[in-house]
């Protein structure tokens, strides 16, 4: 497949003079740049844009985004989604940093690097880097006292690593570590290399000691590896000095009120016409108030925006369309849940707790909702209406998990409370704890949108109907977890399982106990995440054996046994309503200009796997100056 | 010999008029003067407070509108919480009186709703073969009075099986009209508690260091200092974050109220204070002195009615500050929540572009925040005048 790929790009490049950018032409007259050809890899990704029904375009234009904080740089990180392997379209894993790779049993990976490929600042990209990165970073003491990432341990044990040859390495573990891949492959990859002719002057094994001491005082770190950890960082742009594989680098070190992204000379991908990739030269992104997003999409300000956006202002977004030259795509989420109500099953008070973690309390406050008025009020009707479970476009899809206790029935509801012992009620008809207090629910909200405080309002008769009252604290996002962790927090409300179009290959760790994000049992997750060193052992037979099946996905080495392990832990985890989902497949709104060409106009809209607009590469788009 | 005076023993000439004399012809009063004179202190503001016409008109409407929160739920057509799934973001129906060329009384025409699925707009067409005619002093949605009565008797009510959004309705189908009417309940009266609380705390502070001064004046001085400095809006938002959630709407309302009391009383305090240090000289205060009186007496029986009418109409002028100040924290997401209903909360749900853009009619309840703020700027305006009458 590869050698297809390949032959029709080597063709062009034979026949066609490529074209030079605009952009660069100051640069190549004066030879500060070389050409083309020579600033591209041996082999280069080959996007085949007409296989995608799409067009190869022209060079040139600035496509403006507006970020709501300057954290949002990390959207470049994302939407450029240059990593070592990635998703296509259609959600199979392709190499794309690399030339290829090879795994045996899930066990051994290896890598083979592009020949002549090299970073935006010129320098070849080499296996030193993976060296670098390898030895003197994640092996360092200082700079990881608690040894390698998580991600990298294959039942507590790390891989071996080996440099086969000048442009291939290998890490190879003896337990399966299927996830290695799909972690490269995330919105915010694991990272294996680093540009180390650049960060070498920032460790103290290269570095002139005096010169590094200097830096760290400038710096007012504490030793070198603040400096080190600060320089290098990928996911987040913020040092416009890093040299970078992706095809935009920024320009601009924070703090600032906008950040230019300028296009890699020395980018890997390119159309089926041999031109370089990204068309687009600049892409400018403006700080603003996150509320008048989409305002300044509407009122044209922006060339790209799907951030800050969301499906209440499509009426306004589309109305748009006649007065500004932009157009507005819908695209559909890929959450489990768009909203998600999580009990917290570490809840600090042991009367809730004790009700939360008994199934019949979460089954009666799941069927309690009403999710079709909801749908009708907030979504016109066109979200489908489920638990937090996998959307039907993943081939692991079950009618079963998205109706399993998502039916709008009061009287099972009310049933199933009585049962879970409370039956007692107060003159309101609200009902009473088996202390006495009366139950009244907190449910944690960050007030970011209207949508989930109109959809709170709308819970809040639901739940009323059947005794249960509700109150909501709004409070901020970045608090959540801590707070949650601390017992603080009773129900939260959030978005459902974050990867809702998954295949059998892809980490079913959302389902699990295994992170302490997962609001509705973090000391569980915590437990997990730190190797059982901090927090606590699941005690629910349900969650253990999620965990369990975790950690079987962990070591299993075929599709066939994976799919098997999804299957189980997806109806578990849909019986046992962990978290109670309300709708999914809700609709995001995607404005652009209208002449930027190559913009698919279907799509799915997510953080993982879809990377946003990674695996769409918004590389390939294009203004079309004749549009 | 030709003295004025008449020899040593003679009696004195003179003679005595015995026409009527009245020691004040010269200064002679009509009957108003009179009336004037002896006016009481109120009568005399009354009088003046009458020829400020904006104060006036002011004073009637700001008494009608509480007069209105008293029994608000008769007043509003629907229920603060019903919601109309059916008619979401409905514009404002248009009250007509004639159909076809006849009289028929108030009524609105039907409505039908279509999604436009392009744009993802809700469209509502009046259906003119339907009338629907209004009901007054009908019994319609169901509530409870002050929370306590079930009734269903309202001032006006939409036919039978039709609606009536005077107003137009929310993004869930609310009709606005009602729950601005119920927003007043909160946000007119939220003003007067502040005050109240506002208001002792100035008098009883204020005074204790006007009257006492020394190191308790001193000390009282600092703290408003200190207070004044620091800025409302996080002041407010540490006060509110305080608040736990659990409390029921009322508590958290009062709790609100007490909030913005508790910050507004430095400019009162002030205010009282100097007064004092001014009147605590005058002789009749030594007098009472003599006489034994304790300090609380002094100060409140023989000081402060002194300048009440000045406290009273600096208090109206602050009202708008509180209503203001509630709308600001709710809007903020900090005051009030749902499903208490203040202006403040009906604005912020209003805070979106696609509001501004298509659903104007959620920014009505701008209206009545902006009229019943102006009236108590006017009311005070009046009211100061007329607190010193003789001007």
């Amino acid at each position: 497949m590869m050698a297809a790929t390949c032959l029709p790009a080597s063709l062009a490049r034979a026949t066609l003079a490529l074209q030079e950018p605009e952009f660069f032409k100051e640069k190549l007259a004066d030879g500060t740049l070389p050409p083309m050809t020579e600033r591209l890899p041996k082999v280069p990704r080959v996007i085949n844009l007409a296989a995608m029904d799409r067009k190869p375009g022209r060079y040139g234009g600035t496509a403006r985004m507006v970020i709501g904080s300057q954290k949002d740089t990390r959207l470049m990180t994302i939407n450029g989604y240059a990593r070592l392997v990635g998703f296509d379209e259609h959600l199979v894993l392709q190499p794309d940093i690399l030339e290829r790779f090879e795994q045996v049993e899930n066990r051994v990976y290896t890598f083979r690097l592009r020949e002549g490929h090299r970073w935006s600042d010129g320098h070849p990209f080499t296996v030193d880097d993976f060296v670098y990165y390898w030895e003197d970073v994640l092996n360092n003491k200082e700079m990881r006292p608690r040894g390698l990432p998580l991600d990298l341990l294959s039942d507590g044990k790390p891989p071996r690593f080996e440099v086969v040859d000048p442009l291939t390495v290998r890490y190879s573990w003896d337990v399966p570590n299927p996830d290695f891949l799909l972690r490269l492959a995330s919105p915010q990859p694991l990272t294996l290399a680093l540009p180390a002719h650049y960060m070498k002057q920032f460790h103290p094994k290269y570095a002139d000691p005096e010169a590094l001491k200097k830096i760290v005082e400038e710096e007012g770190e504490d030793d070198w590896t603040g400096v080190h950890i600060n320089r290098s960082r990928t996911y987040r742009p913020e040092n416009p000095d890093l040299p970078t594989l992706d095809p935009w680098r920024n320009l601009i070190a924070p703090p600032a009120e906008q950040f230019i992204f300028e296009r890699n000379a020395f980018f890997h991908r390119v159309d089926e016409t041999g031109q370089q990739l990204p068309y687009v030269d600049r892409v400018v992104l403006n700080v603003s108030a996150s509320g008048i997003i989409p305002a300044k999409a509407g009122a044209g300000e922006t060339d790209l925006q799907t951030s800050g956006l969301d499906f209440v202002d499509y009426t306004f977004l589309k109305d748009a369309e006649k007065r500004y030259k932009v157009q507005v795509r819908l695209w559909e989420r890929t959450q489990g849940s768009r909203i998600a109500l999580l009990p917290n099953l570490n809840c600090g008070d042991k009367v809730w707790r004790d009700l939360f973690r008994d199934v019949r309390v979460r089954r009666a406050m799941s069927v309690a909702i009403d999710r079709e008025e909801i749908n009708k009020a907030s979504f016109f009707g066109l979200a489908r209406e489920s638990a937090d479970t996998i959307l039907p476009q993943s081939p692991l899809f079950k009618p079963e998990y998205q109706h399993a206790w998502a039916q709008f029935d009061p009287d099972l509801a009310d049933k199933l409370l009585d049962e879970a012992g409370l039956s007692a009620r107060d003159d309101d008809g609200l009902r009473l704890l088996p202390d006495g207090r009366t139950a009244s629910l907190i449910v944690e909200s960050a007030g970011e949108s209207t949508l989930e405080t109109d959809v709170l309002e709308l819970v809040t008769d639901h739940w009323r109907q059947v005794g249960l009252k509700l109150h909501v604290r709004t409070s901020q996002r970045d608090v959540f977890r801590s707070r949650a962790l601390g017992g603080e927090i009773m129900v939260s409300v959030q978005q459902g399982i974050d990867n809702g179009i998954p295949t059998a290959d892809m980490s079913p760790s959302g389902l699990a106990p295994t992170g302490d994000e997962q609001l509705q049992w973090p000391v569980w997750g915590l437990h997990y995440l730190s190797a059982e060193q901090k927090g606590e052992a699941p005690d629910l037979p349900e969650a253990k054996r999620l965990v369990d099946l975790m950690r079987q996905w962990k070591r299993s080495s075929s599709t066939a046994e994976r799919e098997t392990i999804w299957t189980e832990m997806l109806s578990i985890y849909t019986d046992q309503v962990f978290s109670i989902g309300i709708v999914n497949g809700t609709l995001q709104p995607i404005v652009t200009a209208r002449n930027l060409t190559n913009v698919p106009e279907k799509g799915l809209y997510g953080f993982d796997p879809t990377a946003f607009l990674g695996v769409y590469l918004p590389d390939t788009f294009w203004f079309d100056g004749s549009a | 010999m030709n003295s004025p005076l008449p020899p040593p023993g003679a009696p004195l000439t003179h003679y005595v008029s015995t026409a009527p004399f009245d020691p004040y012809s010269v200064e002679a009063m009509t009957a108003g003067q009179a009336k004037v004179y002896q006016a009481s202190q109120l009568r005399l503001m009354w009088w003046k407070f009458k020829k400020h016409r904006v104060a006036l008109v002011s004073g009637i409407f700001l008494l009608a509108l509480y007069l209105m929160i008293a029994v608000a739920e008769f007043l509003a057509p629907y229920n603060l919480h019903t919601r109309n799934m059916d008619f979401i973001h409905a514009p404002p129906q248009r009250v007509r009186l004639f159909h076809d060329g006849q009289l028929v009384g108030p009524f609105v025409y039907g409505r039908t709703m279509q999604l436009d699925m392009d744009t993802l707009r809700r469209i509502y067409t009046d259906n003119t073969a339907d009338v629907q005619r209004l009901r007054f002093f009908c019994s319609g949605d169901p509530y409870k009075f002050w929370g306590l009565w079930e009734a269903d008797f309202h001032l006006v009510c939409p036919a039978e099986g039709g609606q009536f959004f005077a107003l137009g309705t929310d993004r869930l189908g609310r009709d606005v009209l009602s729950r601005i009417i119920y927003g007043a309940r909160i946000s007119l009266t939220i003003g007067l508690i502040g005050i109240a609380v506002s208001f002792t705390l100035g008098i009883v502070i204020g005074g204790l260091a006007g009257y006492h001064g020394g190191y308790l004046d001193l000390m009282v001085q600092r703290v408003i200092e200190v207070l004044q400095s620091i800025p409302s809006i996080p002041l407010w938002m540490a006060l509110a974050a305080i608040m736990p959630v659990s409390w029921s709407p009322i508590l958290v309302y009062l709790g609100i109220t007490v909030i913005l009391g508790l910050l507004d009383w430095t400019g009162l305090a002030r205010a009282v204070r100097s007064k004092l240090l001014a009147l605590r000289e005058e002789d009749y205060v030594l007098a009472a002195q003599l006489m034994g009186a304790k300090s609380s007496r002094i100060i409140g029986r023989h000081l402060v009615p002194g300048f009440m009418s000045h406290l009273i109409a600096s208090a109206t002028i602050s009202i708008p500050g509180m209503i203001l100040g509630e709308t600001a924290l709710s809007f903020l997401g900090l005051g009030l929540r749902p499903p208490i209903t203040s202006w403040g909360i009906l604005l912020t749900e209003a805070r979106s572009v696609s509001v501004i853009a298509f659903y104007p009619w959620l920014l009505y309840p701008m209206i009545p925040v902006i009229l019943v703020i102006l009236a108590f700027n006017f009311l005070g305006d009046g009211l100061r005048d007329a607190a010193d009458p003789y001007k």
